[in-house]
């Protein structure tokens, strides 16, 4: 196992291009409108400049090759368990902290690991059974310290910390092992935020009718439709990031992304919502916390993580 | 079915530079992590190159809460102070830093607020707040606050004036003060020296001492903060 393996990869360079080229467009037309037009922009801004501070860093780690693509998720999806964690208020209680953070980390190990059977990259097996020992662990803890009050919310919330932040996140890692590796993640990571940006865009533009009023008020059906006919168009425009897919494959991924995206998206909304807050964290300038940033990523991960193993295995 | 009952930090919506800032802390683990690191590491830095010597540790009260009072002459007194303490209790363990100076910029009020982690308090307009802030401190049992009643570090090693705000605090509560005298801090690294000197550095500490019998008012707070000063004052070498 190489633990640098710097750059080179085709479809790694094509997406630097295009993601340094959209920030430069999306600078500029900012300043025009800002200058020429005068229009106040203080918040996009605000946006802008944490997507100049996102970029380097995920490209950074990108160009590193597998085991920093790895190291780096594994940073990213404790940040979003810790900021899940301060919301819901478990984060008081260590033990479980703990444990869940030792889950994470042991779950990327994992990802990064050689299957000491077949000799792969990833040790499979184990990576899809770390559910199972997980539970375990923390339903061991309330025996261990003897308590009972309070010990299921905080069993519970660790579980679904753990699975959803954690292990079903860490599906992105597993994906690092593929031959395909560059193509499938940096299409994620870029559909991902396209959807995210086109439901917001068709919203604005021709929203009429609430989505779902209570989990999150400011997303119209119309912007949802808009985002899922933007996300199945484009695998096609893609096409370059997976050349081995058939049509289903596509309709796949386009459904998976458009549909899981916005899922993801309305999930943390909800937890929000009913926990009580309006931001999981403040860790980026103008995107509030890292879990706000990556909730639909960490649907969408699995889900296609699954097709793609189902018709081209992930080696 | 009742609803669970949820409990978000109080700074979840704030940045980290106004987390550090912002009291009572919410506990980080990496925080934690890293003062005990830091805390050994200066142990051992006090021990070799001042070689500290710590006199009459056992007044400090184990469980409940205390007042630390001492002189102060140098930047090393905090850290010097807390190394009286075991490394367990460490993190309960707030010395008093003037918020205008050590809470300014990120950098100094990370260091503040990770390594010494000290308690914000505004010697000039919200003294009153500062004070209320203190008091709840002190009412979580074990918790200990270390106050330099001078506000500011010494000019030249003597002991000055004490300000109110220490009798203010004590005045009608029943919370133990410990008297202590740093020496040899004003010698290692007086104000505006840029590094330390190998001198050094000597921590007596006196019998704990409570206020509660005195009489709430103002002669009680000038009573207090005289004793204090005798307190501290007798226990430096001279005497």
């Amino acid at each position: 196992m190489k633990w640098f393996e710097i750059g080179g990869d085709p479809v790694l360079w094509t997406y630097t291009w295009l993601v340094a080229v959209l920030l430069g467009v999306a600078g500029s037309v900012l300043l025009i409108l800002q200058y020429g037009f005068k229009k106040p922009m203080r918040s996009v801004w605000d946006t802008y400049r944490g997507w100049l501070f996102i970029v380097p860093i995920v490209f950074g780690a990108l160009w590193l090759g597998r085991p920093a693509t790895i190291v780096g998720l594994a940073i990213i999806s404790t940040i979003a368990f810790k900021e899940f964690a301060r919301a819901t208020g478990i984060y008081s209680d260590w033990l479980y902290t703990l444990a869940v953070y030792v889950g994470i980390i042991s779950t990327m190990l994992l990802t990064l690991a050689q299957d000491p059977r077949t000799g792969e990259l990833g040790w499979y097996g184990l990576f899809m059974a770390t559910p199972v020992y997980f539970v375990a662990l923390l339903l061991t803890i309330p025996i261990l310290m003897n308590k009972t009050k309070g010990q299921l919310q905080r069993v519970s919330l660790s579980m679904l910390g753990f699975i959803y932040l954690g292990w079903m996140f860490a599906h992105l890692g597993f994906l690092t092992n593929s031959g395909n590796f560059y193509g499938y993640i940096l299409y994620l990571f870029f559909a991902v935020e396209l959807n995210d940006i086109a439901a917001f865009m068709f919203g604005k533009l021709f929203g009429k009718h609430k989505l779902r009023s209570e989990v999150s008020p400011n997303k119209t059906i119309e912007g949802a439709l808009g985002a899922i006919v933007v996300s199945m168009a484009m695998p096609l425009l893609f096409h370059f990031s997976f050349p081995h897919f058939g049509t289903l494959e596509l309709i796949l991924t386009g459904l998976i992304v458009g549909v899981g995206g916005q899922l993801g998206d309305l999930s943390i909304s909800f937890i929000k919502r009913d926990v009580g807050v309006k931001d999981m964290g403040a860790s980026i300038p103008g995107h509030g916390g890292i879990l706000d940033r990556v909730d639909s990523l960490i649907f969408v991960a699995p889900l296609f993580f699954h097709m793609v193993r189902w018709f081209h295995g992930v080696h | 079915m009742s609803e669970w009952q949820y409990e978000p930090a109080p700074d979840l919506d704030r940045d980290l530079s106004e987390r550090l800032r912002t009291f009572p802390r919410q506990p980080h683990l990496w925080m934690l992590l890293a003062r005990s690191i830091a805390a050994i590491l200066i142990r051992i830095w006090l021990r070799i190159y001042h070689r500290l010597l710590i006199e009459g540790d056992e007044h400090i009260p184990a469980n409940t809460s205390c007042i630390l009072v001492a002189n102060h002459q140098s930047h090393l007194d905090a850290p010097a102070l807390l190394s009286c303490f075991p490394l367990n209790r460490l993190h309960r363990v707030f010395p008093a830093a003037a918020a205008d100076y050590f809470f300014g910029s990120i950098k100094t009020s990370a260091f503040t607020s990770i390594v010494i982690n000290g308690l914000p308090f505004d010697r000039r307009a919200k003294g009153a707040e500062s004070l209320s802030i203190c008091r709840s401190l002190l009412d979580n049992p074990g918790n200990v606050l270390v106050i330099f009643p001078e506000g500011t570090r010494s000019l030249t090693g003597e002991l000055g004036r004490f300000r109110s705000g220490i009798g203010r605090l004590v005045e009608g509560s029943s919370i133990p003060v410990v008297p202590c005298y740093i020496q040899g801090a004003f010698d290692a690294f007086p104000k505006g020296s840029r590094f330390p000197r190998p001198k050094r550095i000597r921590i007596r500490i006196g019998q704990a001492v409570t206020y509660d019998h005195l009489p709430c008012g103002r002669s009680t707070v000038q009573t207090i903060v005289k004793d204090l000063h005798a307190r501290v004052l007798s226990l430096a070498p001279s005497n």
